[in-house]
């Protein structure tokens, strides 16, 4: 009985066709589920969907490794996808221009210190190189953070876990200290919620508004594209 | 057919991104430098063709599904980090806290006042 499971679950890890199966039923699943709740914003729905994915491959047996190869094929389309982000940018270009100083004020020290205060913290409690290089891009959006965590010889799941939790942490703190200190311009709230929370950050700000989300897309790819220069080199300076 | 054309132009930037990569030894991932090239080549055309918008928007819509197999993997390496962990969380949780901290300042103090666009 479990020799026939395990042949036929062989036979169907031949092809990458069941890991993309899997990826696209959980991560419907967790889109769902995610509605159901009531868009909880402490628990996006990518993670539903990879807490489900998770479980699937460990309750069928499926070695992590095997579905990666498989779900790989998936992966192959982050480049497009990053070359794609050039059009909501360039859609931003003219309130980059509106706004040119405060946002050029404000964005090379945000997206430096968004990734110099975790990876200084980690490095005083002595967190080993390899985990450094895994924080560093935390607040860069994914198929960005992949390419520099790459780079900076850093592991992609465990940057990955990063990226959730900074999201997920950015995304309560900016509700929390706007509501502590009255800040109400959406202007602002958008771009603080891009810059630190990639894009679950600005998931949260287009429900603020769509000036937020405007804002929070602008904020998310000025630190990808800051980041993505200046983490490598930063890296390389330090000698890292 | 026009999304499929569009996608063509994506890869195309890509590939382009790969090779400038290549040749200027540059310390950045080819799909940004593919990315930087694309908004500069919009920028000289001055719009967006209906064919890379209609290849654009169903990928960055699917951005989250696409990264999950990555994710997935933190789930798995639990063990391979087990003296790391704590420090992983003080590090996320209080590094956010700051830098949330200190971009509301920044912004608070370069932004003009709030326009009567609100």
């Amino acid at each position: 009985m479990n020799e026939g499971l395990a042949g036929l679950q062989s036979v169907l890890l031949e092809t990458p066709m069941l890991a993309i199966f899997l990826t696209l039923a959980a991560y419907l699943t967790g889109a769902r589920l995610f509605l159901r709740l009531g868009k909880p914003s402490w628990c996006p729905a990518v993670l539903i969907a990879a807490m489900l994915l998770a479980a699937t491959l460990a309750l069928t047996g499926i070695d992590y490794d095997d579905y990666r190869a498989g779900a790989g094929w998936l992966m192959l389309l982050l480049g497009p996808a990053t070359v794609a982000l050039a059009v909501p940018l360039y859609q931003q270009l003219p309130r980059i221009r509106e706004l040119w100083l405060p946002v050029l004020c404000t964005l090379p020290p945000a997206a430096m210190l968004a990734a110099l205060y975790s990876v200084g913290l980690a490095w005083l409690l002595g967190a080993t190189p390899e985990v450094l290089a895994s924080l560093a891009p935390k607040s860069v959006t994914a198929p960005i953070a992949m390419g520099i965590t790459e780079q900076l010889g850093g592991v992609i799941p465990l940057m990955m876990g990063g990226l959730l939790i900074t999201g997920v942490m950015a995304t309560a703190f900016v509700g929390l200290l706007s509501r502590w200190l009255g800040i109400r311009d959406e202007r602002v709230l958008g771009f603080v919620l891009g810059v630190n929370g990639h894009v679950i950050g600005t998931v949260r700000a287009f429900e603020y508004g769509t000036t937020a989300g405007a804002f929070a897309s602008l904020g998310m790819s000025l630190t990808g594209i800051f980041s993505a220069l200046f983490l490598p080199l930063a890296w390389r300076l330090v000698g890292l | 057919m026009s999304s499929l054309y569009g996608f063509l132009w994506l890869v195309g930037f890509l590939l382009l991104g790969e090779a400038l990569v290549w040749l200027l030894h540059l310390p950045v991932s080819p799909g940004v430098v593919g990315m930087l090239a694309l908004t500069l080549w919009l920028m000289m055309r001055g719009r967006v063709s209906q064919e890379i918008q209609s290849a654009s928007q169903p990928l960055i819509a699917i951005l989250a599904m696409l990264i999950m197999p990555g994710v997935v993997g933190v789930f798995f390496i639990v063990e391979a980090f087990a003296g790391q962990w704590l420090i992983v969380g003080v590090a996320l949780v209080l590094g956010t806290l700051l830098s949330v901290a200190t971009t509301l300042w920044l912004m608070l103090r370069f932004m003009p006042k709030a326009g009567s666009d609100e």
